[in-house]
C-alpha cells in the first residue's frame, strides 16, 4: 500500500515537473529546433549560446539585478507594513478598525485591472512614471499579507503582552522584542508570498517603466515576443533563470513557510 | 497574439456603444516655417521597427545638431496596453508612437484629442503613399498617422509539393483553381493547402479585404454582406475538403510551416522575414505568386498588418517630431534603407521603384519576390476601418469558429454576428 | 471574516492611549490603502456610472458576459472541488514521515505555481498540440485540445489544476502539521486504518484550512485571467471566456472603459456574495473560537 502511494506521488510529481523540464530542454536548444517534429525531449548544446544571446537582446544580468533589489526592498517594507497592520488589527480596538479590515478584504476581491487607469493617472500626476518607487510603493499594503498576519496575531497569548507591559516596555518595544520573534514562522511565509508576488508582477511594471535600463525580468522577457519573430529559446531560458531566485527563497524558507501558515490563516 | 488584418476607415459615424465620446477635435499640428528643429524627442516602437529607428536616429541627430532622439523598444506583445493607458490617462506617452493600421481608428475615435492631426503638414504626400494605408490612418476628422510599412499579401507556395503534384503555381488565378489544385496536391503529397487558425478571424478578414470590404460599409454593419458570406464560404469549402491545416497561434503556424504541413500560405510580404529566420534549411523550397482572385480579373492581393507612426498630443516638441517623421518616412532614401536592412516594406510608393526590389532572392530560388510584392502595394483594396472594428472582430471570431469548427452555415452565423454587432454598436445593418 | 476574535474586556483595560498607539501600527497600511486603493477604486466606480446605470443594464443582456459567468461557474463547480480534493490527499501524503524524498516532492509539486506566465503559455501550447503534441502522444489520442469547445475547457481545467494543486497542498500541509501527533496515535490505538484516520480524524480538523483554500480559489476563479488568455484567448467562441478576460477585451481592446468598470463591479459583488456564503455555511461550524 505504502509502495503504491509512493509510486503515485512520484508519478504526480513528474507530471508537475514535466512542463518545467521541457522549459529547461527548450532553453538549451536553438530556437528553430523547438519546432521540429517531434519536439526535442533531451537537453541540447546551445545553453551557453542562448545565454549570450539573451544577455545581448535584453541585458539579462542588469534586468535580473533590478528585479532582485526591487523585490528585496519591496519585500522588506511590505512585510513590515503588513505585520504592523496585522498586529494593530488583531490586538487593539480602535475607531475605524472594522472599516480598515473591510478595505483589506475588499482589495482581495477587486480585480486589479480595474484600478490600472486611475492609479496610472495618479502616478503621472505626481511624476512617478518610469521610476522605481512607482513599482514599489503603491502596493506595499498587501492585503493577503495583512490578513495572514492578523490571523497569526489573533492566536498570540495576551498574557505575554501583559507581562511585557508590567516590565514597563512600550508598545513598539513589545512588538519588536516579544511579538515578532514568536511569529517568525508566519513572517517567513509572509516573506515568501510577498517576494513571489513582486517577482512575478508584470502588468504594473510594464505600464510604469519606460526606460529599458529600469526593466524588471517579466517586462524584459516580454520583449522577446515580436511581431514576426518570437525568440522562444530566449523566452524559455529567461523564464527558467527567473525561477531560480524563487526556488532558492522557497527552499530556504520551506520549513518556516509550512509552519508559518499553520499558525495563521485558519486555525480552528 | 498576432494581430493580423488590415483595413482602414473613412466615414465615421462617430457613434460609440456607450455614447460617451465627446465630440472633441483632434489638435492640428502647428508648424512655423522658420522654427528651428531642436530638443529631445522619444519614440516607442517594437521588434525590427525599433531596430530600424535605433539605427537611423543617429543619422537624424547628425543632420540636425542639438536634436536627441530616444528610441524605446516597449515590446510588441503588450504595447497596446501601455499605449491605451497612456491615452486614457492623458499622461506618460512619448512624442511619437508606433501603431498598426488596425489600431489607429479605435484610438482616433475613442481618444480624439490624444493624437495629433497631421493633415496640415502631411496632406501634400497623399498621392505618394499606399492608398489603403493612407485610408487606414485617416478618419473623417483628420490624418492620425503617417504610413510606414505596407503588408501586401501574396500566395507563398512550396515548389516541391507543386512539382510532385504536377500543378503549375501560376495556374492558380482564382480561388476555384486553388481549391482544385489543393485537392490534387493533397492526393499527391498528403499536405493540406494552407495553415489557418480556425478559431481566429485573420484569414477571413484578409479575404474580405481582397474583396474590397471591411466590417462596416458607410458606417453600417456589413459583416453579413454577400462578399463576407463569399469569403467565409470559401473557407468552409476548404475546411470541408480538409484542405486547411488548423494551428493555434503564432508558434503553431511557424511550426506547421517548418514541418512542411501545408503547400501554400496566403500571407504578407513580412512572412519572408520569418521564413528566412526560423527555417533557413528550407531555402529554395518556397516561391510566391499573386493571391488567387475570387473571380477572373478580380483583385489579386490584400493586406495583412503594417504599421504607421503617430505624434501624440502629449508631445512638447511637435516641430522636431514631425521633422523626424518627414525625414524618415516621406522620402526614398530611408524607406529603401529600412527595406534593405530590416525588411520593412515601404508604404512610400516612389521607394518601390528602387533597383533593390529587382534583386533575385536566393531563399526563393532566385525569384524576384520583392518586385511582385512591390507591384501589389498600390493595388491593395482600401477598406473602411472604424473604432468598432475590435468589437466586430470578437463577434466574428465566434461566428467564424462556429462555421469552421462546428460546421454551421456561413450565412446564418454571419447574420447572427451582424445582429449582435448592430445591437452593441447601435449601428444599422447595411442593406 | 467573521473573526473578530479579540477579547473585548481585556482591550478596554488598555484604555484610550492604546487607541492612539493602534494607529501607529495600522496607520501606514491604512494610509497606503486609502491613497493607492480607495481612491482608484472610487474613480473606477464613478466611471462605471458614466451615462447612468446603462452599463449595468447592458450586462444582463450581454450574451458574452453571461457566458463568461457560466464558464466561471463551471470551473467553480468542477475544477475547484477536484483541485481542493486532490490537494488535500496530496498534503496528507506529503505529510507522511515514511515518504522518501519528501522535501524534493514538495518542491516538485510547488514548482508549477512559480513558473513565469510566458513560459507556461508556450510550454502548454507545445504539449497540447494536436499533431505531435506530447499529451496526445502519451494518451494515444487525436484531440484538438484548444479548438474544440469541450476539450478546450478540459484543457483549461487541467492546466489550472496542474498549476495550483501544489500551492494549495502546501497550505493544507501547514494545516495538517497543526494536528497533534497524539490524535493520530489515539486513532491508531483504536485500530483505525489509514483511510479511517484520514476520514474521521484528519478531515474534520482540516476543515477550516479547506474553507480558506476554497475561498481563495473561488476568488481566483472569478478573477481568472492569465490561463485562458495565454491558452485559448477565451475561445473557441466564448467556450473559455472568463469575466475578467472579457473585462480586459472590453476595456483594453474595445476601449469601452465604462462598460469594463461595470463588469468589474458585477464580479466584485459576486465574489463578495460567494465568500460570505462560504464563510457562513462552511466556515462557521469550525470557527467557534473566532466567534467567541
Amino acid at each position: 500500500m505504502r509502495r503504491l502511494v509512493w509510486v503515485l506521488a512520484v508519478l504526480g510529481a513528474l507530471v508537475s515537473v514535466v512542463p518545467f523540464y521541457w522549459m529547461i530542454v527548450a532553453a538549451t536548444h536553438d530556437g528553430s529546433e523547438l519546432f521540429a517534429s517531434p519536439p526535442p525531449f533531451l537537453p541540447g548544446g546551445d545553453l551557453l549560446n542562448n545565454i549570450v544571446k539573451l544577455e545581448e537582446s535584453v541585458h539579462f544580468a542588469r534586468v535580473m539585478a533590478t528585479s532582485v533589489w526591487t523585490a528585496l526592498v519591496y519585500t522588506a517594507l511590505s512585510s513590515l507594513v503588513s505585520a504592523m497592520c496585522g498586529y494593530g488589527l488583531a490586538k487593539y480596538r480602535f475607531h475605524g478598525r472594522g472599516l480598515l479590515l473591510g478595505v483589506v478584504l475588499a482589495t482581495m476581491m477587486v480585480p486589479f485591472q480595474v484600478l490600472l487607469v486611475p492609479l496610472f493617472q495618479m502616478m503621472a500626476s505626481i511624476g512617478w512614471v518610469d521610476t522605481y518607487q512607482a513599482i514599489i510603493i503603491p502596493f506595499l499594503a498587501n492585503s493577503f499579507g495583512i490578513f495572514l498576519m492578523r490571523q497569526a496575531f489573533l492566536d498570540f497569548p495576551d498574557e505575554l503582552l501583559e507581562s511585557g507591559r508590567l516590565d514597563g516596555a512600550g508598545d513598539m518595544r513589545i512588538f519588536y522584542r516579544i511579538v515578532l520573534p514568536v511569529v517568525r514562522p508566519q513572517l517567513g511565509a509572509l516573506v515568501i508570498f510577498t517576494f513571489m508576488s513582486q517577482w512575478n508582477s508584470f502588468i504594473w511594471p510594464l505600464l510604469m517603466l519606460n526606460s529599458e535600463e529600469r526593466y524588471t525580468v517579466p517586462v524584459a522577457l516580454n520583449h522577446l515576443i515580436g511581431l514576426s519573430h518570437v525568440d522562444y529559446a530566449g523566452l524559455m531560458l529567461g523564464a527558467f533563470l527567473a525561477t531560480l531566485p524563487l526556488m532558492l527563497v522557497f527552499l530556504v524558507f520551506q520549513r518556516q513557510f509550512v509552519a508559518g501558515l499553520l499558525g495563521g490563516a485558519v486555525k480552528g | 497574439m498576432k494581430r493580423a488584418i488590415a483595413g482602414l476607415s473613412l466615414v465615421l459615424t462617430a457613434s460609440c456603444a456607450t455614447g460617451g465620446v465627446p465630440a472633441k477635435e483632434a489638435p492640428k499640428i502647428t508648424q512655423s516655417a522658420n522654427a528651428k528643429v531642436s530638443g529631445n524627442i522619444e519614440i516607442w516602437s517594437w521588434d525590427v521597427a525599433a531596430k530600424a529607428l535605433q539605427r537611423l536616429a543617429p543619422e537624424f541627430e547628425k543632420a540636425n545638431p542639438g536634436v536627441k532622439v530616444k528610441v524605446t523598444d516597449i515590446g510588441y506583445d503588450n504595447a497596446y496596453d501601455k499605449i491605451t493607458v497612456g491615452l486614457k490617462s492623458g499622461a506618460g506617452l512619448p512624442d511619437i508612437i508606433t501603431l498598426e493600421d488596425t489600431a489607429i481608428p479605435g484610438y482616433a475615435e475613442n481618444f480624439p484629442d490624444g493624437l495629433v492631426d497631421l493633415t496640415p503638414v502631411a496632406g501634400k504626400y497623399k498621392a505618394d503613399f499606399d492608398p489603403a494605408k493612407w485610408q487606414a490612418a485617416s478618419t473623417a476628422k483628420g490624418l492620425y498617422a503617417l504610413p510606414w510599412d505596407s503588408a501586401p499579401v501574396g500566395l507563398y507556395y512550396r515548389r516541391d509539393y507543386f512539382e510532385k503534384a504536377k500543378v503549375d503555381p501560376k495556374s492558380l488565378t482564382t480561388w476555384d483553381d486553388a481549391v482544385k489544385a489543393g485537392e490534387k496536391i493533397k492526393q499527391a503529397t498528403g499536405k493540406r493547402l494552407f495553415v489557418s487558425d480556425l478559431a481566429s478571424v485573420a484569414t477571413f478578414t484578409t479575404l474580405l479585404q481582397q474583396l474590397g470590404q471591411g466590417y462596416f460599409v458607410d458606417g453600417k454593419v456589413a459583416v453579413n454582406s454577400p462578399d463576407a458570406v463569399r469569403a467565409l464560404t470559401l473557407l468552409k469549402t476548404l475546411k470541408d475538403k480538409d484542405l486547411l491545416q488548423n494551428e493555434k497561434g503564432w508558434d503553431g503556424r511557424v511550426t506547421a510551416t517548418k514541418q512542411g504541413k501545408a503547400a501554400t500560405q496566403p500571407t504578407a510580404a513580412w512572412w519572408s522575414g520569418t521564413l528566412t529566420a526560423e527555417m533557413p534549411e528550407l531555402s529554395g523550397k518556397f516561391g510566391v505568386v499573386p493571391l488567387p482572385a475570387f473571380e477572373a480579373g478580380g483583385s489579386r492581393t490584400s493586406a495583412n498588418g503594417g504599421s504607421a507612426l503617430s505624434i501624440t498630443a502629449q508631445t512638447k516638441n511637435q516641430q522636431t517630431a514631425w521633422a523626424f517623421l518627414d525625414w524618415l518616412l516621406a522620402g526614398k532614401e530611408r524607406q529603401v534603407s529600412m527595406m534593405r536592412t530590416e525588411a520593412l516594406f515601404p508604404a512610400y510608393l516612389p521607394a518601390l521603384t528602387d533597383p533593390l526590389f529587382d534583386e533575385p532572392q536566393p531563399y526563393f530560388g532566385g525569384e524576384k519576390v520583392n518586385r511582385l510584392f512591390a507591384d501589389e502595394v498600390k493595388e491593395i483594396p482600401p477598406v473602411e476601418l472604424t473604432g468598432d472594428d475590435k468589437q466586430a472582430e470578437e463577434l466574428l471570431k465566434k461566428a467564424v469558429s462556429a462555421c469552421l469548427l462546428n460546421g454551421e452555415d456561413p450565412k446564418a452565423v454571419l447574420d447572427g454576428a451582424a445582429e449582435q454587432l448592430a445591437a452593441a454598436t447601435q449601428r444599422e445593418i447595411a442593406p | 471574516m467573521s473573526s473578530v476574535a479579540v477579547d473585548v474586556p481585556k482591550i478596554r483595560r488598555y484604555g484610550r492611549r492604546r487607541r492612539t498607539v493602534a494607529w501607529v501600527f495600522a496607520g501606514p497600511a491604512a494610509a497606503l490603502l486609502a491613497l493607492f486603493f480607495a481612491y482608484p477604486l472610487a474613480a473606477s466606480l464613478l466611471q462605471s456610472l458614466e451615462g447612468g446605470f446603462g452599463n449595468y443594464a447592458r450586462l444582463v443582456r450581454d450574451p458574452s458576459f453571461l457566458r463568461s459567468l457560466s464558464n466561471a461557474g463551471l470551473i467553480l463547480v468542477v475544477q475547484v472541488p477536484v483541485m481542493i480534493g486532490l490537494a488535500t490527499v496530496l498534503a496528507y501524503v506529503l505529510n507522511q514521515s515514511w515518504l522518501k524524498f519528501r522535501a524534493t516532492l514538495r518542491v516538485a509539486y510547488f514548482l508549477p505555481a512559480v513558473t513565469t506566465l510566458v513560459a507556461y503559455a508556450v510550454v502548454f501550447r507545445v504539449l497540447l498540440r494536436t499533431e505531435g503534441g506530447a499529451v496526445n502522444q502519451v494518451l494515444g489520442l487525436q484531440v484538438d485540445w484548444l479548438n474544440d469547445p469541450f476539450w478546450a475547457r478540459v484543457a483549461l481545467i487541467a492546466s489550472l489544476t496542474w498549476r495550483w494543486v501544489g500551492y494549495n497542498a502546501v497550505i493544507l500541509l501547514a494545516g495538517l502539521q497543526g494536528i497533534g501527533r497524539e490524535q493520530y496515535e489515539a486513532a491508531a490505538i483504536d485500530g483505525a486504518g489509514s483511510l479511517t484516520t484520514f476520514r474521521r480524524v484528519i478531515l474534520p480538523q482540516l476543515r477550516p484550512v479547506v474553507v480558506f483554500c476554497s475561498i481563495t480559489s473561488t476568488i481566483g476563479t472569478l478573477q481568472l485571467f492569465d490561463e485562458p488568455l495565454v491558452l485559448t484567448g477565451g475561445g473557441p467562441g466564448d467556450a473559455t471566456l472568463t469575466p475578467i478576460l472579457y473585462l480586459y477585451q472590453v476595456g483594453f481592446k474595445q476601449l469601452d472603459f465604462g462598460y469594463a468598470a461595470a463588469i468589474a463591479w458585477a464580479v466584485v459583488a459576486l465574489i463578495g456574495a460567494l465568500s460570505w456564503v462560504q464563510f457562513r455555511y462552511f466556515g462557521s461550524r469550525t470557527s467557534g473560537k473566532e466567534r467567541a
